[in-house]
């Protein structure tokens, strides 16, 4: 028998009065966790969505009313009569992106400009690695933003389910030195796959308090089948009836919806959609992926806000970096550097186009340069909405951007 | 401790762990150590025609080293899917950006050696697909070396330079000629491995000395050979990283891929240099910096990480870089006073190291003589648990250690022996920023799927098993393929899954349910 969390609170409503619910359904009602969560100061919740491949972000967020962009891409530029959805700044939305339009109409979403970091790394894999341990281009860390912030004492940090990438594998942003994320494709699947009859029993087993390699396999052992036995029963609590896009990320993107209205206990979530490596025939891979990027933000949004959980969420939607100015022969673009930084939530401090469109007239050799580094990004997200210490995490000299959330 | 565990151990940290024909032949530690020495000796490079990317439009090759026929554009690294713009501008080098920049590129990283910009859509999906066959193969023949070769010191010694000088190159041909040089000198005198490492392509590609002029110094690669190869930070100065520079402009390569010093970028000048002043070469940087002290214990630790323990301890240490340098960097003989040293049998050293993907796998198949017929999926598994040989993750290599392990890829490993002996339903999907050489793949393209086809064979290990009742088998077995010794309640998980089976089959469950233990992730 499968009932919402909703209708069966709407149900005990009616049943009853609203006043004569008992205690623990209030407590049901946001979980009991998260109750916690949202009335801890600065205590929320943050989602990465990571657009895997290098978007194009002029063609996201286009200069529509800017000759250079149409000069530099005589047949890739969007045309103001495709339907570009018009925001701030002379700015519009590609025509795919009508689910993120809506959420800029409400309020719901700031976009930033030419976000990148000094001396850009063209390469794919580089480029992601310094965005996932935050970086810069001149260092190697091997641990990961979120990673680190899992490690820097977070009371809500504690456990690996509280944070989740919804994938196969696990990403280095979510890697800690001492703590790391959880990755899980389902909680259907990762539990299925604890309950290898040899491994559950072996899970159950102590780890002698060594403290060496062989506890701490088996301590890790512990915490994966607990995380996946809780993800499990608690996911079970609300399945989704909003329509998200039948797609991989389209999926994902339900997993994260629904593991959230279930109230499981998770800070972060990390997803990606991946194909954005555009070099040739840019234009139907761009409609495609923004049809299942915007679609698939507005139904997560209108899940969340149908249970009160849209105002205590973040996301944070970014790509390795942004393509060259210039179209190439192919009817793509190549590797560039500086892009759009997206951030949704239903309680954003700043909503709309927050800072100029990046500098057509003033390229470095072609590519754009970038105005905003994202760590300062970062540093914001981790300290004015995860309340966390972001110098400890990130190191100094990255300016928070002052009420950005 | 006992000899047979003394010999399992040596096994396990001087090669890819003991097959039960060696258990059988039960030498001491001391000789098998000089087995393995003996048999490590012989350089054989890893070669054949399907390790080379043969470009199957047959394009001529362009002359890096040329800036004036081949404009780099600054500010342009090109990666692999990227051709230079049509009418793209060429910019002088003197604007080359610095170290920062091309630390941990591609391959391609500013040398577009062949030109991608003439290619349809098409033949650069086929070149793609040529050179990510071509690192396949490469991978999976030094894989199938790992699993088989008597030179297992040596496999396992240019596993550890694999990590030691980490280097991430998109042209096949340039890393196959670096890990061959590795190979050659894994088990020489360490100055010997550092100026064949130093002047092979890829790595000069891969830490911008290509763009190393007297005009225009990049410091990348002076800057990584101190930091990561022989001294580590804190034993020179910013100035030693200029000066060093300068002596090694002009260090380059030719369009046939060879070394190539081309004296009129080569800054002649007096340099000083750790306290040295002259006229500096690349040579003579090499050579002083070898005589740093700095040098043998800045090494000699990286090694004790690697094969003794994570937690390097000094009083092990410090004798052993002394002799190290008084040898003149002799590496077969730190490798054999290491593996002599009392301290590396002792129990704190033993069973505490976290297998790599690459041990892990090649260890499987190495101790129970495994053939298998399709070693792709096996590579994707050595990807999805973090391993990509020829790929590491950065200029530092791969972490190592517990950096391995978390919920998802111990989950994985513990599938593991499942996945490959009963081709247990497990798919995993690889992630889309895993690599360069091909990053639009489909979903489809980046799972893995078991079907490795990998055959168990039971006769060597009914032979290690001689008249052993088949009561005690498991309790023998896990003797044999675990470091640590069993846990009473592990043992009696493993005695039910092969009491559950017919007689013939009891054997194989207990090999995978052993495989299957946490325990069997260390070594």
């Amino acid at each position: 028998m499968l009932t919402t969390r909703r209708e069966f609170l709407r149900n005990s409503a009616l049943a009853s009065t609203l006043l004569l619910v008992p205690k623990f359904l209030h407590a049901l009602d946001r979980g009991p966790g998260l109750a916690q969560l949202r009335d801890a100061v600065g205590a929320r919740r943050l989602i990465v969505v990571q657009l895997s491949g290098g978007n194009d972000g002029l063609n996201t967020v286009i200069p529509y009313k800017n000759d250079l962009y149409y000069k530099a891409r005589p047949t890739l530029g969007i045309k103001e009569t495709e339907g570009i959805l018009d925001m701030d700044k002379d700015l519009g939305l590609h025509p795919a992106l009508k689910g993120l339009k809506g959420l800029y109409d409400q309020g719901e979403l700031a976009v930033l400009n030419a976000v990148g970091y000094p001396n850009p790394d063209r390469s794919h894999f580089r480029s992601m690695d310094i965005w996932q341990s935050g970086s810069g281009s001149d260092q190697v860390v091997s641990t990961g933003w979120l990673g680190r912030y899992l490690d820097s004492n977070c009371p809500d940090c504690q456990r690996p389910y509280n944070a989740l990438e919804i994938d196969d594998t696990l990403s280095l942003a979510m890697k800690g030195a001492r703590r790391k994320g959880l990755a899980l494709k389902t909680p259907d699947k990762f539990h299925q796959i604890t309950q290898n009859r040899l491994l559950s029993k072996v899970s159950k087993e102590a780890a002698p308090q060594h403290q060496d390699q062989v506890d701490y396999l088996y301590k890790t052992l512990a915490e994966t089948a607990s995380s996946a036995d809780y993800l499990y029963d608690k996911s079970k609590i609300y399945k989704s009836s909003v329509t998200y896009p039948n797609s991989d990320f389209g999926k994902n993107l339900k997993t994260t919806a629904e593991l959230i209205n279930s109230g499981v206990e998770s800070r972060v979530y990390y997803l990606a959609l991946s194909g954005f490596d555009t070099h040739v025939r840019q234009h139907e891979q761009q409609q495609r992926l923004f049809t299942d990027l915007g679609n698939g933000l507005a139904a997560l949004a209108d899940d969340l806000r149908q249970h009160d959980q849209w105002n205590n969420t973040l996301v944070l939607v970014f790509s390795e970096f942004g393509r060259r100015v210039g179209q190439n022969a192919s009817n793509g673009t190549d590797h560039g550097t500086a892009n759009n930084l997206f951030l949704a939530g239903g309680a954003l401090q700043k909503k709309g186009v927050l800072n100029d469109a990046p500098d057509l007239a003033n390229l470095d050799q072609g590519d754009l340069r970038h105005q905003v580094d994202f760590r300062s990004i970062y540093a914001s997200v981790l300290k004015d909405w995860l309340g966390a210490d972001d110098t400890a995490i990130l190191g100094t000299g990255f300016e928070r951007l002052p009420g950005l959330v | 401790m006992n000899s047979a565990q003394q010999l399992q151990h040596l096994y396990w940290r001087a090669g890819f762990g003991p097959r039960p024909q060696d258990v059988a032949a039960s030498l001491s530690p001391r000789k098998a150590l000089r087995q393995l020495l003996n048999d490590s000796e012989k350089y054989e490079p890893l070669v054949g025609p399907a390790l080379n990317y043969t470009d199957p439009q047959g394009m001529a090759m362009t002359d890096p080293a040329s800036i004036k026929t081949n404009p780099v554009p600054n500010g342009m690294v090109t990666t692999p899917d990227q051709p230079a713009p049509p009418g793209a501008p060429t910019a002088p080098v003197a604007t080359m950006r610095p170290r920062a920049v091309f630390r941990g590129g591609t391959i391609a990283a500013g040398v577009p050696r062949l030109r991608r910009a003439a290619l349809t859509p098409e033949q650069r999906k086929m070149q793609n697909a040529g050179i990510r066959d071509a690192f396949n193969n490469m991978s999976t023949a030094w894989m199938e070396r790992m699993a088989t070769s008597p030179a297992q010191l040596r496999e396992k010694m240019v596993l550890f330079w694999h990590g030691h000088f980490a280097c991430r190159v998109r042209q096949p041909d340039a890393a196959l000629s670096l890990h061959n040089a590795m190979r050659q000198h894994a088990l020489g005198k360490f100055p010997d491995l550092l100026l064949a490492v130093s002047q092979e392509p890829a790595m000069l590609q891969f830490l911008n000395n290509q763009q190393n002029r007297k005009e225009h110094p990049n410091e990348n690669f002076a800057r990584e050979v101190m930091e990561l190869f022989t001294l580590g930070r804190g034993n020179y100065s910013e100035n030693d990283v200029k000066e060093a520079a300068r002596a090694f402009t002009g260090w380059g390569y030719d369009y046939q891929n060879r070394f190539k010093f081309r004296e009129r970028e080569h800054d002649a000048g007096p340099k000083t240099f750790l306290g040295k002043t002259g006229n500096l070469t690349g040579e003579d940087v090499l050579t002083h910096l070898m005589a740093q002290p700095a040098a043998a214990t800045f090494l000699v630790t990286k090694i004790y990480r690697f094969f003794v323990n994570e937690v390097p301890n000094p009083a092990h240490i410090e004798p052993l870089a002394v002799a190290f340098r008084k040898s003149g960097y002799d590496l077969a003989d730190l490798m054999e006073r290491l593996f002599s040293a009392d301290w590396f049998y002792e129990p704190a050293n033993v069973g505490t190291h976290i297998k790599s993907p690459v041990e892990l796998l090649a260890g499987i198949r190495r101790t129970l003589n495994v053939k298998v017929d399709n070693s792709q999926p096996l590579l994707g598994y050595q990807r999805a648990l973090g391993q990509n040989l020829f790929q590491p993750p950065n200029v530092a290599g791969w972490p190592g250690g517990r950096n391995w392990i978390d919920s998802s890829s111990l989950l994985l490993r513990l599938q593991l022996p499942a996945i490959l002996f009963k081709n247990a339903e497990f798919a995993v999907a690889l992630k889309q920023d895993d690599n360069d050489i091909a990053p639009n793949l489909s979903k489809a393209e980046r799972t893995v799927r078991p079907g490795a086809g990998a055959h168990l064979p039971l006769a060597p290990l009914q032979q290690l098993l001689g008249a052993t009742p088949a009561a005690q088998q498991p309790e023998k077995l896990s003797a044999f393929l675990l470091q640590a010794s069993i846990r009473p309640e592990n043992l009696q998980l493993v005695q039910q899954a092969a009491a559950q089976k017919e007689p013939a089959e009891a054997l194989r469950a207990t090999l995978v349910s052993l495989l299957s233990l946490p325990e069997y992730q260390l070594a």
